[in-house]
């Protein structure tokens, strides 16, 4: 069990180090240096950057200030999935840091181009749309994130649908309030055991049963139109035996083990690692859940070099 | 491509994906929380691919609603999913007796 607990410990640990660079068309009064951050791998972006905004701010005129949001290589990171995740998603076998771009600003007057740059009605217009284009917040791609109250009612709404799937909300509805709010405060003060002395409680099951009722899990892919595949999955079969983690792929995601042409395409990634398609889908369940309770699944291409 | 991701696929995938063609639309029954308005119209059918968004956006519109108004979306009566889930996967998890069934509030009612 030693063994295991250490487990808990590298997951929670976790970090991607990255480099912050303001997005290129956001006309500043000096330039601004990158940032360099090492973030929390289960965590949230909105919550671990405040230092990131502070360092933007500083080259910014206040009033052109506006909600912050992050992209990797045109891709708007989704703040309420996992850093992990989107790493391993989208940046998994990619040179380290990982480059993010923060977008920071309010759409710029048409006026201070007309002042500015003497274009014509025509070129004017153009600029605009394009300004219009790059700096808005894409409201398509992502969830507005005003608050860290935000941020906290998005965590623990997982952890509770995790719970109605492991213990029909059993375990998270006998908890008091403030036992909630230990796991959220656990999480953004980064204090393993004070989130772990209330997350083994969601760990647990009755000793008659051999795990969970359904395991909690989300795949992802880069690939699909779909945002992500979820779906009942009991941990132990019929007849008793622990269900695999390739079990579970078999079931609900044939492709991702499938060989294409005699070759493995996909790698199978929780937490930047592949693991073994042998392990018990309980005890991933049980050890490599991020803390929102959940196993979030990454199938990507296999690099070919 | 198949395994269940809504596209359509041989039967070997244990005929999840086939079902996804088959059966497009989900039921979905609307239960109102405390002073909510009720809906005239309680049973829905909601494509799989519909959002917790746009059945909040649909909700406010049918009950005439202001867009500023906020409504929460409840699970079991336990869970406030997020506003991009997809009908379709909370149908698959949480649904019983061939419906999914949501309560809506115009305040927060299971936190």
């Amino acid at each position: 069990m030693t063994d295991d607990k250490d487990v808990l410990r590298d997951v929670w640990f976790g970090r991607i180090p990255t480099c912050f660079t303001l997005y290129q068309d956001e006309i500043t009064e000096r330039e601004a240096d990158p940032y360099y951050l090492l973030l929390p791998r289960v965590s949230y972006l909105t919550l671990v950057t405040d230092k990131v905004k502070k360092h933007f701010q500083k080259v910014m005129k206040q009033e052109e200030v506006s909600e912050i949001w992050f992209e990797y290589e045109g891709t708007p990171l989704k703040w309420h999935y996992p850093i992990g995740l989107l790493f391993d998603l989208h940046a998994s076998n990619t040179a380290l840091p990982w480059s993010i771009t923060v977008h920071f600003k309010k759409v710029v007057e048409l006026l201070f181009f007309l002042k500015h740059f003497h274009c014509n009605l025509f070129l004017v217009s153009r600029v605009r749309e394009r300004l219009l284009r790059s700096a808005n917040f894409p409201e398509k791609d992502l969830l507005h994130c005003h608050s860290k109250d935000v941020i906290e009612a998005h965590f623990m709404a997982c952890i509770k649908e995790a719970d109605a799937l492991k213990h029909k909300s059993q375990v998270i509805n006998e908890m008091q309030k403030k036992d909630h709010k230990q796991l959220w405060m656990g999480l953004q003060n980064d204090k393993f055991e004070q989130f772990w002395a209330i997350n083994r409680k969601l760990m647990e099951y009755p000793p008659e049963d051999n795990g969970f009722r359904y395991i909690p899990f989300r795949i992802y892919q880069a690939t699909t139109e779909r945002p992500f595949i979820q779906k009942l999955f009991r941990p132990i079969a019929s007849g008793g035996q622990l269900h695999t983690l390739g079990d579970l792929l078999k079931d609900v995601c044939p492709s991702a083990i499938t060989p294409e042409d005699g070759e493995q395409k996909t790698q199978v990634m929780i937490h930047g690692i592949e693991p073994m398609l042998e392990t018990p889908i309980q005890w991933l369940s049980e050890h490599m859940s991020y803390p929102d309770n959940f196993l979030h699944i990454s199938i990507i291409p296999r690099p070919t070099d | 491509m198949g395994g269940g991701d809504g596209r359509c696929g041989p039967m070997s995938d244990g005929g999840r994906a086939l079902c996804d063609t088959l059966f497009p639309a989900v039921d979905v029954l609307l239960k109102a929380v405390g002073d909510t308005p009720i809906m005239r119209t309680k049973k829905w059918a909601v494509e799989r691919t519909r959002t917790i968004q746009g059945l909040v956006d649909f909700i406010k519109k049918f009950l005439k609603l202001m867009a500023s108004e906020q409504l929460f979306i409840y699970v079991n009566q336990s869970f406030a999913p997020s506003p991009d889930q997809e009908v379709g996967t909370l149908y698959e998890c949480f649904g019983s007796d061939g419906k999914l069934v949501l309560h809506y509030c115009k305040t927060q009612a299971w936190g």
